[in-house]
């Protein structure tokens, strides 16, 4: 394919650093890494780049590898859905740090948001399993959409060092797209070039694929020509998909967040499970929605049941339509109430706070400074998911709070596992199962425990318990 | 040996140290005698004396070393009928030689909590190893016994305890204990356990940790109210209150941090929701919703959103009954 015949996205794609557009501290934040492994192997044997779409982080990592002359393995998420096919490609690979004419190698994994939570968590570990080994340095790189995406990388984030990315500001935007239409010799409109890098919201592949589109087969543009560009369909934030649904007012267009939220069906059921109840704050819609996410539930129950995937546009219509058309006497002013009443359990004279509402939530801010009491008030908010914020000198409490489930697993993980160990012991001293013991023995073991010192060793060493085990009974 | 669980330590060792189920008794001592049994079958409530008569009577039948001819398995915790084949078929292919007894004993616990088809590849089991190995399957419901076991097996019924055996049980372990328990603790402890012997010894042990000096009614419910049933009387009436979101907190702490599960939490609703103080007919409304509920769980739908939704049902019906 000859230059001419290629999309502008590849056409333009910088071959050295000093092409690449904006973003000038993570592009130095990176190479300084790179060349840090010409001293010998890092602490972080990875980095982990991350940031919007279209920014620039994949081309960042060619230009580098071209300015260094690194020979670059990249890896797409559609190769480490197996743990075997991963070790197949690079497992090899990262133990070697020159190839066979001599050059140094970086191996890139691209694309890392495509791998989905359950099916892939092994390609996840894998990729950690390689990092902990790896002789060269590896690049990771996921379209982040600016909220907990950490948690799903955590394996990945703790090892790696970070860098991110920020959207192309709208100055060096305009200026680049003059300088590709130059190049290409066509007269575009300033108007024209505003326009479209306005809408892009800092992407710039985008925008250059627009203004491929709008200058097809003429030699200038004007802003007449740009009527037929479509909006593109942008990912919403969560919250923001979450508000749009809440507040839809056919099945449509609750539906439609489905497709347009940033993340799969199975996390965003769980932020309208955790959301619900905040926002149908009147019983009857509470009652109607909960029992429409049953219902939901049930539908992909059936599904996965009968492998009969159609079945699945049924829990899509209850979870979205079904909770959001339940709202009819609900006020949606549950969160602020929660807050009030919060706030003034606190301990302190009415009016010390004041509480507002802001786009992202309620802040509640401090009249006067806190000293001491600062923490007590930091944890009696915290119990509504209020966050401190540092340069604001208040609290947030976000309109819709993430799934608490996953947090709570990770946070009683330890005592989960010595509850079922010490299950396990006590159905076999009591000829039980470990179900049982758990629902009926155990509660009554940990009382047992608890009141009596001396008859707590004779069962911790009757159960034959370890210390660890003895400490989770007693706790 | 150091004492432990008083439900263990009191456990019968030999038939003739049974408490009541006399019929039964006399007929498994029968066995005995005539070293031989067949395969058994016994259902009934929780804390009957199933697994405890089983356990006596081969003591009785093999001696001390009868742990060497008895394999004690529970359904519920055995990954699937593959893995209980497999490990019955190591137990049983070997005879019981050094015994005067010709064939082995395995207790299957919570037999009624297998499917039915695992129930099919059971009862093949059985008949191969027959000339080796008898069967001595147990479990609350005989219905959840598919037919063709159940006539292979000698069927025992095990009654739930009267309340003067019961009593008398829970006062013969308080005096051998030398505690000092009331007659309304007593009554307490029988009206929370109801002919369950094994839940009734661990609530007496319970009460006994707390209390050193006169153990009376107040004693009993305080150990109630620390324990499962007492959560979900605090998650129940939390709902019922129109307070959804501090109901959900205690119902995440059941499920996830004390690890019950979902069938576990749905009976303890129930049984508290019987003993609820509102009018009756809001009862029967519950009673109908639970069982919706129940049934939309055992289709296998997520725990936490179901019990969730029967959570905002109580909210519902909470508002109705306050008016």
């Amino acid at each position: 394919m000859t230059a001419e015949n290629q999309p502008w996205t590849h056409r333009f794609r910088p071959s050295c650093q000093a092409e690449v557009v904006g973003n000038e501290r993570a592009l130095s934040q990176f190479r300084t890494w790179v060349r840090s492994w010409e001293k010998g192997i890092p602490k972080e044997r990875a980095a982990f780049l991350h940031g919007p779409p279209g920014v620039g982080k994949t081309s960042c990592v060619v230009a580098l590898a071209n300015d260094l002359n690194l020979d670059l393995l990249e890896v797409n998420a559609s190769d480490f859905r197996t743990k075997k096919r991963l070790e197949e490609l690079v497992g090899r690979a990262s133990f070697q740090t020159v190839t066979i004419t001599g050059k140094r190698r970086m191996i890139l994994f691209d694309e890392l948001e495509g791998v989905s939570g359950q099916q892939d968590r092994g390609g996840i570990t894998s990729i950690r399993d390689i990092i902990k080994e790896t002789m060269i340095p590896i690049v990771l790189i996921a379209t982040s959409p600016g909220e907990k995406w950490q948690d799903k990388f955590r394996p990945l984030v703790d090892l790696s060092t970070l860098i991110e990315f920020s959207p192309v500001p709208f100055g060096a935007m305009v200026r680049r797209l003059r300088e590709c239409a130059a190049e290409l010799g066509i007269a575009v409109d300033l108007e024209v070039l505003e326009h479209l890098a306005d809408r892009s919201q800092g992407d710039l592949r985008s925008t250059l694929n627009d203004l491929e589109t709008v200058s097809r087969g003429k030699e200038r543009v004007t802003i007449q020509d740009i009527g037929g560009l479509g909006e593109r369909d942008r990912k919403d934030y969560t919250p923001d998909a979450l508000n749009k649904m809440f507040s839809a007012k056919s099945l449509k267009e609750a539906r439609s967040v489905i497709s347009s939220a940033h993340i799969d069906y199975d996390t965003l059921f769980d932020w309208i499970y955790e959301n619900l109840p905040v926002v149908l704050d009147s019983p009857r819609d509470l009652v109607r929605g909960m029992e429409a996410l049953s219902r939901a539930d049930i539908h992909q129950t059936r599904a996965q049941r009968t492998q009969a995937y159609r079945l699945l546009k049924y829990m899509f219509n209850e979870m979205t339509g079904g909770v959001a058309l339940s709202k009819l006497y609900s006020t949606g002013t549950g969160l602020l109430s929660q807050v009030r009443e919060k706030t003034a359990t606190l301990g302190f004279p009415p009016g010390a706070f004041t509480v507002t509402e802001s786009r992202e939530g309620i802040e509640v801010k401090p009249v006067k400074y806190l000293g001491n009491d600062w923490r007590t008030v930091n944890n009696g908010l915290r119990e509504v998911g209020a966050q401190w914020v540092r340069g604001g000198n208040a609290w947030l409490i976000p309109y819709f709070r993430p799934p608490q489930l996953v947090w709570r697993y990770r946070r009683t993980y330890q005592s989960r596992r010595r509850r079922n160990e010490v299950a396990a012991k006590v159905a076999e001293r009591c000829h039980i199962s470990s179900k049982e013991a758990v629902a009926e023995v155990i509660p009554l073991v940990k009382v047992m425990v608890d009141g009596d010192p001396g008859m707590a060793d004779e069962i911790t060493g009757w159960l034959d318990l370890d210390d660890k085990q003895s400490k989770w009974l007693k706790s | 040996m150091s004492s432990g669980m008083w439900a263990e330590k009191y456990r019968p060792k030999a038939l003739d140290e049974m408490w009541n189920q006399t019929e039964i008794v006399s007929r498994l001592k029968s066995f005995v005698k005539d070293r031989n049994l067949p395969h058994l079958l016994f259902v009934g409530p929780a804390g009957t004396g199933k697994t405890t008569s089983i356990l006596a009577l081969a003591r009785d039948l093999y001696g001390p070393a009868y742990q060497n001819y008895t394999l004690e398995l529970n359904a519920s915790d055995e990954r699937g009928i593959n893995v209980i084949r497999e490990k019955v078929k190591n137990f049983a292919r070997t005879a019981a030689i050094a015994s005067e007894v010709q064939f082995k004993i395995l207790i299957m616990d919570e037999a009624d909590s297998l499917t039915s088809a695992a129930q099919h590849a059971l009862r093949r089991t059985m008949e191969i190893y027959t000339r080796t190995c008898r069967f001595v399957l147990i479990g609350n419901y005989s219905e959840n016994i598919i037919e063709p076991i159940q006539s292979r097996c000698s069927v025992f019924r095990f009654g739930p305890l009267g309340e003067e055996d019961a009593k008398g049980w829970i006062k013969h372990i308080a005096d051998n204990e030398k505690l000092n328990l009331l007659p309304e603790g007593l009554e307490a402890i029988y009206e929370a356990s109801t002919g369950d012997l094994r839940k009734a010894t661990n609530l007496l042990q319970a009460a006994a940790a707390t209390q050193s000096g006169e153990i009376d009614d107040v004693t009993i419910y305080s150990v109630l109210g620390r324990v499962s049933p007492g959560r979900v009387r605090e998650l129940i009436n939390l709902g019922l209150k129109g307070q959804f979101m501090e109901a959900r907190e205690v119902l995440r702490g059941l499920l996830i941090d004390e690890g019950l599960a979902a069938d576990d939490i749905i009976r303890l609703i129930y049984s508290e929701v019987l003993r609820l103080n509102i009018p009756e007919r809001y009862k029967v409304r519950l009673s109908d919703t639970i069982g919706e509920i129940d049934y939309r769980l055992t289709q296998g739908a997520r725990a936490e959103i179901q019990l969730s939704t029967l959570v905002a049902k109580l909210v519902i019906i909470g508002e109705e009954i306050n008016g």
